[in-house]
């Protein structure tokens, strides 16, 4: 096995052009693990000393997440409170060794169902930077996974950075994972929750559930059905209904009725977690 | 979990260009010079070719913490990094925190705790002992931190979550906890 590790995103990119499979690989804790007891074959090209794809920088009152940029970084930047539900996510990424070496970059180029950082980054309304040798697009993180273990990456790019928005002012979140454990556990069901007030009233929400289908999913009706509300009246508001974009399977963590059941739960309180800490 | 996966990979073809690679790791203070297979793990240049056997394999997925060791200065797990990744980086092992005629206070507070059975997963422990009283003074939060903004407190709780990614399968986890706090506690 070859072993690549470009300092340049034009190096990474050139490297990725060459004959022959080519692997990305940054922080490894889910390539390596994938591997079980098979050898690594043709090329490993290392992400994680790439200039470009290193630090988290704000910008255009938005914020650049570098595609190397680990859970635990995110943890240890000072960001605004509507990142507190990403921080809260990267707090439950497999354990603390793992999210010293796990990116948010790989999480979503991994594309499983149950990945931690998509429903914080859904409602975090976040784009993916997609470097190519033709030059870089950029897609909602809605469009770049789109299926089970399928993303919208193409031959000979790279998830090279991460935009989240400029977010409206005094916007709150929060993010809460149903495990059976805290840690070293894939999840049940989680969801995360972007929410902000004007003239005491809920004036916006945004709403993202994870491993409750194939990728992850925000939930408008429920988004809608909160603009307007106080506050304090805050109880259970999410029905069945809101619920419709999920289509939640049974197996080994859970049924499916259980999975809708806990969402709407979790729904509520993630919302009551947002607003109130 | 976390990593770019790609779309193009999966075929056996070898590629040209070399499979093995002259790695420098600064190991326990001291430069070492490998030429190691490019898929050899951290763990395993460190197990294999460096002959410092404290740093142990358990589950060689990351699951179980036994491997975990120090790259400048966080805790990582060995087993999921392979060695050419840290060409440059400084690794600390247990056998850098300390040897029998002088342990670490950590080291000695494990066996004065009898924090242990069969041993296996010991040195991981207290590597990630070790990591989490720096981390809670560094003031990095946890899962369970309350508050995010104060220093989060020296508790049982806060201890018990940041060892959660170490695994002890003899259940000695009542007696780590009275170590690590005896530690925590005299600082």
């Amino acid at each position: 096995m070859s072993y690549l590790a470009p300092e340049t995103l034009e190096q990474a990119l050139s490297a990725l052009a060459d004959p022959g499979p080519m692997r990305l690989v940054a922080g490894g804790t889910d390539v390596f693990p994938a591997l079980g007891d098979r050898p690594l074959r043709g090329g490993l090209i290392d992400l994680t000393r790439v200039a470009e794809m290193k630090g988290i920088a704000a910008r255009d009152g938005g914020w650049r997440i570098g595609g190397a940029v680990t859970w635990r970084e995110i943890l240890k930047t000072d960001l605004p409170p509507c990142f507190d539900g990403l921080k809260a996510a990267a707090r439950e990424v497999g354990s603390v060794q793992i999210q010293a070496a796990g990116t948010l970059a790989g999480n979503l180029c991994n594309a499983s169902p149950a990945a931690d950082g998509i429903p914080a980054l859904l409602a975090l309304d976040a784009e993916v930077e997609l470097a190519s040798r033709d030059g870089t697009r950029r897609l909602p993180l809605a469009d770049f996974v789109t299926g089970v273990r399928q993303t919208a990456l193409r031959p000979g790019e790279i998830l090279s950075a991460l935009h989240i928005p400029v977010q409206p002012e005094g916007a709150r979140s929060s993010f809460l994972k149903l495990g059976s454990r805290r840690y070293l556990v894939i999840s049940i069901v989680m969801v995360s929750a972007v929410l902000w007030c004007r003239d005491g009233r809920i004036a916006g929400a945004r709403i993202a559930v994870g491993a409750a289908s194939p990728v992850a999913r925000r939930l408008p009706a429920l988004e809608a059905a909160l603009t307007g509300l106080a506050p304090e009246a805050l109880g259970a508001v999410t029905t069945p209904d809101h619920l419709a974009p999920l289509q939640p399977i049974g197996d080994v963590r859970g049924s499916a009725d259980y999975r809708r059941a806990a969402v709407a739960e979790l729904c509520d309180r993630a919302l009551r977690k947002a607003l109130h800490g | 979990m976390n990593t770019h996966s790609d779309m193009q990979a999966g075929q056996d073809t070898a590629l040209p260009g070399p499979t093995t690679s002259k790695t420098r790791l600064v190991v326990n203070g001291t430069e070492r010079v490998l030429e190691v297979d490019n898929r050899t793990t951290l763990l395993d240049a460190l197990r294999e070719h460096l002959r410092l056997t404290g740093t142990k394999k358990g589950c060689d997925h990351g699951q179980c913490g036994a491997c975990t060791c120090f790259v400048n200065g966080q805790r990582v797990n060995s087993c999921l990094s392979l060695a050419v990744m840290h060409d440059g980086d400084e690794i600390t092992t247990i056998e850098g925190l300390g040897t029998p005629e002088d342990m670490d206070p950590l080291q000695a507070a494990f066996v004065a705790h009898d924090g242990f059975q069969c041993g296996y997963c010991t040195p991981g422990q207290i590597c990630s002992a070790k990591a989490t009283l720096e981390e809670l003074r560094a003031g990095i939060p946890s899962h369970v931190t309350k508050d995010l903004l104060a220093n989060p407190p020296l508790s049982p709780e806060e201890i018990k979550e940041r060892m959660s990614g170490n695994i002890c399968r003899c259940g000695a986890y009542a007696n780590i906890l009275e170590a690590v706090l005896d530690v925590a506690e005299a600082r």
